[in-house]
């Protein structure tokens, strides 16, 4: 496997590079106008894998090549560089346009809005192909949002590998989004404790 | 237990003047409207309901995407119905409300009343779909109301271009008895998706279903298995009842030489019968009051019939329903009125008719519940025939005896 950097990859181990997928929010990860709901889930992955394409990846919908991945995390994290690898015959996205620390942002507001920073991306079969961030404007990103707007002239738009390379910092951006709390309750969301066996509660 | 946050559009267009839908169009509408927001609200305490009108002077948003069911309800009255149904921006302007809602957690979904012809392509309709699945926004289609050629086609290719993976509906309702809600209670509008549905859905479900043909007497037997047992067991007592006392007035009608008694008997046992599965005693206090109008309908029927000796007073029996339904029938109970007045004439024609069997069976045939081929109903064609001989031959020294009698007084 070749990288970018011109060194063999014995020395040092790329996929730590790009390990910014652990901190991926990935429950709350979506995309519009995909053909398998939740197909979008698994295109983060790490580094090693991120060619095999036996298992699903993001595909647009027939005739519709656009895409639009939203991306949270779990702490605030800085982003170096993305990587994409997408589909063969012209599957591949041409461009993308991200979008920082906005959620619900739908296909006429990414058209709208100016995006924090455009790439135009190449065929990228291989995967060694990494786009760099403006980094000043990507210190303290909670969540982001990657337009794909066009692809090489293919019916639909596939992606295979969204890498992220970065570093992620301990803090959150928006603490109260993280309070879990209930109008009504609900047995349901509290199947994980239930789980746990009706154990007594000690009294020392 | 989705969260979602629902846009419903409705249809307040000329149409929805009409009335076959009890009690009119835009009133089935209107309580629809209701049902709907309460199970969304009672599903989820989340879950925001806004209503649009698309009809009238142009889509207008009467209340945006809010939980608060107090003004869902109160932004329902008076609305007034006009103009002409604007389907394509209709659903645009709904889609626009749902991308401002507060919660950016909610899913969207709108609900069309469509009531009205659609004036739009079938092309705009499905570009407007399409754009509604590429920004995951679900649609559910409630057609009822006016049906013209192509605006079944329409609206399916509609839901074919916005369906993702099942999570829009179309629902046809035809005009019938049940009302719009009835109907929409049991579809996955209400039921939300197949998930098991809120409580309110089911329940709305249960005492919908009950007024239907889902359970017997009304009662769920989940519910409450005691009510539904005990409801089984005094109808079976009061069917053995109704069959012992049919089965009484045979024999006393077969003694009785009075064979359109029996076949009226066992129909009063019929009919008593079959208005016992809906209202039983009530039934019997119509018929009381009905006495007037069966005098009326009896004459109207006799002197249709041109029987001269129809002199009929009001007879208070269990037979308004039947003579308002067959003339065949009304016919065999107007002779059995008739069983007071010995009028020897009257007699001769009663011989006669029965004597004509085919017409007795044929009367037989069309009463419900009474098989022609029945022995026991045969024995009784066999006993009135041999009545009949019986009664002739009376009747015949009968009057043999009264003309002897005044020969001899002559003599």
């Amino acid at each position: 496997m070749a990288c970018l950097h011109d060194h063999s990859c014995e020395d040092h181990d790329c996929s730590a590079d790009w390990s910014l997928y652990k901190h991926i929010d990935i429950s709350k990860v979506t995309a519009l106008n995909e053909a398998v709901p939740g197909s979008v889930k698994s295109v983060f992955k790490a580094w090693e894998q991120r060619l095999s394409s036996s298992e699903e990846h993001l595909e647009s919908n027939e005739g519709d090549p656009e895409l639009l991945v939203f991306i949270p995390f779990t702490s605030d994290v800085k982003i170096k560089s993305i990587s994409i690898v997408g589909g063969a015959g012209g599957t591949s996205p041409s461009k993308m346009r991200a979008f920082i620390n906005r959620d619900g942002i739908d296909f006429s507001d990414a058209q709208s809005m100016q995006a924090i920073q455009e790439w135009d991306l190449a065929e990228n079969l291989q995967g060694v192909l990494e786009y760099q961030t403006r980094y000043s404007k990507f210190q303290s990103v909670a969540s982001i949002t990657l337009h794909f707007p066009e692809n090489f002239g293919g019916d639909t738009t596939q992606i295979q590998y969204i890498g992220l390379k970065g570093e992620a910092t301990q803090l959150r951006r928006d603490v109260v989004a993280t309070i879990v709390y209930e109008l009504m309750p609900n047995p349901s969301d509290h199947k994980a404790q239930a789980e746990g066996g009706g154990g007594l509660s000690h009294v020392e | 237990m989705v969260l979602e946050a629902t846009m419903i559009c409705i249809d307040n267009s000329e149409w929805m003047r009409n009335g076959d839908y009890a009690p009119s169009r835009f009133q089935a509408q209107a309580d629809a409207v209701n049902l709907i927001c309460g199970a969304k609200t009672q599903s989820n305490p989340e879950n925001t309901v806004g209503i649009l009108t698309m009809a009238g002077k142009g889509v207008r948003v009467l209340v945006t995407p809010t939980s608060d069911l107090g003004k869902i309800l109160a932004c329902m009255h008076g609305l007034e119905i006009g103009g002409e149904m604007n389907l394509a921006s209709g659903i645009q302007v709904a889609q626009l409300a749902l991308k401002h809602r507060q919660n950016k957690k909610q899913q969207q979904r709108i609900i069309v009343f469509c009531g009205s012809p659609i004036k739009h392509e079938k092309k705009l309709i499905e570009m407007i779909g399409r754009k509604l699945k590429k920004n995951s926004v679900a649609l559910d289609i409630i057609n009822f109301g006016e049906q013209d050629d192509g605006k079944i086609e329409k609206l399916e290719a509609l839901l074919a271009a916005v369906n993702n993976n099942d999570t829009s509906h179309i629902v046809h309702v035809p005009t019938g008895s049940s009302a719009l809600s009835d109907v929409l209670i049991n579809t996955p509008i209400f039921t939300g998706d197949g998930e098991g549905g809120s409580g309110f859905a089911a329940a709305a479900a249960a005492a919908a279903a009950g007024g239907l043909s889902g359970f017997d007497f009304g009662v769920d037997p989940n519910l409450d298995p005691e009510l539904a047992l005990a409801l089984r067991v005094s109808m079976e007592e009061e069917r053995a009842r109704q069959e012992a006392a049919a089965k009484k007035a045979t024999e006393e009608a077969a003694k009785q030489e009075k064979g359109e008694g029996q076949p009226s008997g066992t129909q009063d046992a019929m009919m008593t019968e079959r208005a016992n599965v809906a209202t039983s005693e009530v039934d019997n206090k119509a018929n009381d009051l009905m006495d007037d109008e069966n005098a009326l309908l009896q004459q109207a029927l006799a002197m249709s019939m041109d029987d001269p000796d129809s002199g009929h007073e009001t007879r208070d029996t269990d037979m308004s329903d039947a003579a308002a339904d067959d003339p065949e029938l009304a016919l065999a109970l107007q002779l059995s009125v008739q069983d007071g007045t010995k009028d020897s004439s009257s007699q001769s024609d009663l011989s006669k008719l029965l004597a004509d069997q085919s017409f007795v069976s044929s009367i037989l045939a069309s009463l419900p519940g009474v098989d022609p081929n029945d022995p026991s109903v045969k024995n009784l064609l066999d006993s009135i025939q041999s009545q009949t001989e019986v009664r002739a031959s009376n009747l015949s020294s009968q009057q043999k005896n009264e003309e002897k009698e005044p020969k001899e007084d002559e003599k």
